[in-house]
């Protein structure tokens, strides 16, 4: 299952593949509904700024995932566990969409480790009234639709499938099937999560996509005034992975925002 | 041998248009196209088929699909509770509530007993693992749902054979502090379990479980594989090889007065194939966890690479069949008795025998009238040719209780 060629990270015990690039201050990384692809541009412009580690969560990409590990909670003590062993006295946390709700649980329970937060199109809470669903249910619509409203320029961003290798589609699926298991029900938030994110005592930015059609920019700003200080940027001609389709744009309002 | 009446009391008069321009025909398909007065005639005839089944010493499946064309019996125990009562001699077969997708077992135990209770004791309980878009018109997490659904069954069992008190319960998937069902079942130890699977692994555990195995709509082959997994499991285990008592085998059936009749009323029942298993993606290929992903992963490609095969569900497989070709495939039984005999025996004999025949009598567009001949033409003309179920020992107790 694990692939030779990537770099493994070991947590309280459970082995992940994990990716590095750069140097300097401790960056954790926690990918979204898919992992991070090796490859994707934001990734080395990036690591300009810091040491970045990126590790496919239990069941994700290559990692395996140990027996009984299957909830949001496991996810959770597993990243304040990395935090434990990260080196250095601060570590800055980053999060695309639902590693961007691992990041927040994190944060609100350990926010002193961290130098800055930043949290790309999260997941993990809820707004709205009962009957109005705040996240796309990627699970129950159709993929033209969630293909839709995932990016702003489908066409040009959106994976083909049909081009990519089997070992690929392999871990297309694996991420599915992890995703589904951890976050089905209830889907994709923590209904007590937006009365701790008031603990959250560090720098943080959330930066989104202006054509996000999977959590919308409303969602995005509500997110951000629960995070007392929290800077809410928004980047255009982007959806719900600004970092890939505006990769540039993205770097550099993260780096402005480190530097501070 | 057996038999087992089962209609899925299916709704087939949404207009085609809406059917083919709807993603889905279950779980998202508007319930404005379902018209209660129509149901409630369909509930009237279907139960009335039961009746007749009655009569005529033939027992009753009582089925449970969700949201959608392909079944109105989406709140199952309660048909269960009508047939309990109304029926007096024949057996009743739950296949049975989605014990995946409910989310007390212990309920599930409770209307279980209860219905053993009102029928005095002429229930069985069949187990299904649910359809895959019942995991989204069920709420159901679609991952992890075989391990859900043994732990079901091992609480469902240990309910209905708890007689002295409260017992807690604190498994992985399910958790009740307290449980302690009035009233008990009204067979010892339990009611006789059954469960559909066609995969081998399952088919093992039920072998080793002592459970019936039912395939429905498989086919003989993949039937074949299931019961000899069955068997070498026992095997392996050290229990006494199955009697045909322990497997069951489920197709649409109809038998006409002429081959020309059965085959043309029967051909009807293909409706179920043909129009009511259209699920949308979301809820078929691309559903989690019902696939191991190095399978799944190539539904992902709208153009296959050469070589490799997207994996359907069973059933997506035979969505389009023709008679012809589901004859052939086993799938259906249609014909006059002679003919629906031999087409039944020709099964029994590649998949080494089956105590159990589930024939599916009426699907689709095949009405109350041609519903109540076939059933009335197998009961009487089929039936008392096939071979006797052939029970299978007890365990000795030493093995039964290691």
């Amino acid at each position: 299952m694990t692939n030779a060629a990537a770099e493994q990270l070991r947590v309280h015990g459970i082995e992940l593949e994990v990716l590095h690039r750069g140097k300097g201050r401790p960056t954790l990384v926690l990918h979204g509904f898919d992992t991070i692809d090796p490859a994707a541009p934001f990734l080395d412009l990036l690591g300009r700024y810091g040491e970045i580690i990126a590790p496919s969560s239990p069941g994700f990409g290559n990692s395996p995932r140990p027996k009984d590990f299957d909830t949001v909670y496991d996810l959770v003590h597993l990243y304040l566990a990395a935090l434990d062993a990260l080196p250095g006295d601060k570590v800055t946390l980053i999060g695309f969409s639902f590693g961007g709700w691992l990041a927040a649980e994190v944060a609100a329970a350990c926010s002193h480790r961290l130098d800055k937060l930043i949290l790309v199109d999260p997941l993990g809470i809820k707004v709205s009234d009962r009957e109005t669903p705040d996240i796309l249910d990627v699970f129950n619509r159709s993929p033209d639709e969630v293909r839709r409203k995932s990016w702003h320029d489908p066409d040009r961003f959106a994976p083909d499938y049909n081009a990519m290798s089997d070992e690929a589609l392999v871990v297309q699926a694996r991420n599915r099937e992890a995703l589904c298991l951890y976050a089905w029900h209830p889907y994709m938030y923590n209904a007590q999560l937006p009365r701790w994110l008031g603990r959250i005592k560090v720098p943080t930015l959330l930066a989104w996509g202006a054509s996000d059609g999977v959590v919308t920019p409303d969602y995005g700003r509500a997110y951000s005034r629960l995070i007392p200080g929290s800077r809410f940027a928004l980047i255009e001609r982007a959806g719900h992975h600004p970092e890939i389709e505006q990769a540039e744009v993205f770097v550099e309002r993260v780096a402005a925002f480190l530097e501070e | 041998m057996h038999a087992w009446y089962h209609c899925e009391n299916v709704y087939p008069f949404v207009p085609q248009e809406v059917l083919d321009r709807a993603e889905s025909v279950r779980a998202s398909l508007p319930n404005k196209y379902c018209d209660p007065k129509i149901a409630a005639d369909l509930f009237a005839e279907c139960l009335d088929e039961h009746l007749l089944c009655e009569e005529l010493g033939v027992n009753v499946v009582s089925i449970e699909h969700h949201s959608g064309i392909n079944s109105l019996y989406g709140a199952s125990p309660m048909i269960l509770g009508i047939l309990a009562r109304q029926t007096r001699k024949v057996r009743i077969l739950s296949l049975g509530t989605l014990i995946t997708i409910r989310p007390d077992p212990v309920r599930v135990a409770e209307e279980y007993a209860t219905a053993d209770v009102i029928s005095r004791g002429r229930l069985e309980i069949g187990f299904v693992k649910s359809g895959d878009s019942e995991m989204v018109s069920g709420n159901a997490n679609p991952v992890g749902y075989v391990e859900r659904f043994w732990e079901a069954i091992d609480l469902i069992q240990k309910t209905l054979t708890s007689h002295e008190g409260p017992f807690s319960w604190e498994g992985k998937h399910f958790t009740h502090r307290h449980v302690n069902i009035w009233p008990p079942p009204y067979q010892r130890p339990h009611p006789p379990m059954w469960a559909a699977t066609g995969d081998p692994e399952t088919s093992a555990e039920l072998g080793r479980r002592g459970m019936i195995n039912a395939l429905v709509l498989r086919g003989p082959e993949a039937s074949k594989r299931a019961f000899d997994s069955y068997r070498d499991a026992r095997r392996e285990a050290g229990l006494p090889a199955p009697g045909t008592d322990r497997f069951a085998y489920a197709a649409l059936c109809y038998v006409g007065e002429t081959d020309e009749e059965g085959l043309r009323v029967g051909s009807k029942t293909l409706w179920f194939l043909n129009t009511s298993l259209k699920q949308s993606p979301q809820m078929s290929k691309f559903l989690p966890g019902r696939m191991p992903p190095e399978v799944a992963a190539q539904n992902y490609r709208t153009v296959p690479r050469p070589g490799s095969q997207a994996t359907l569900r069973p059933g997506q497989s035979l969505i389009g069949i023709t008679a012809e070709q589901a004859i052939a495939r086993g799938i259906l039984c249609a014909g006059n008795p002679d003919t629906v005999y031999k087409q039944m025996m020709d099964i029994y004999e590649k998949v080494g025998g089956f105590g159990h025949f589930i024939f599916i009598g009426r699907s689709g567009f095949l009405d109350h009238r041609e519903a109540e001949k076939g059933i009335r033409l197998l009961a009487k003309e089929v039936l008392p040719r096939l071979p006797a179920a052939t029970p299978t020992p007890a365990a000795e107790p030493a093995r039964a209780a290691e």
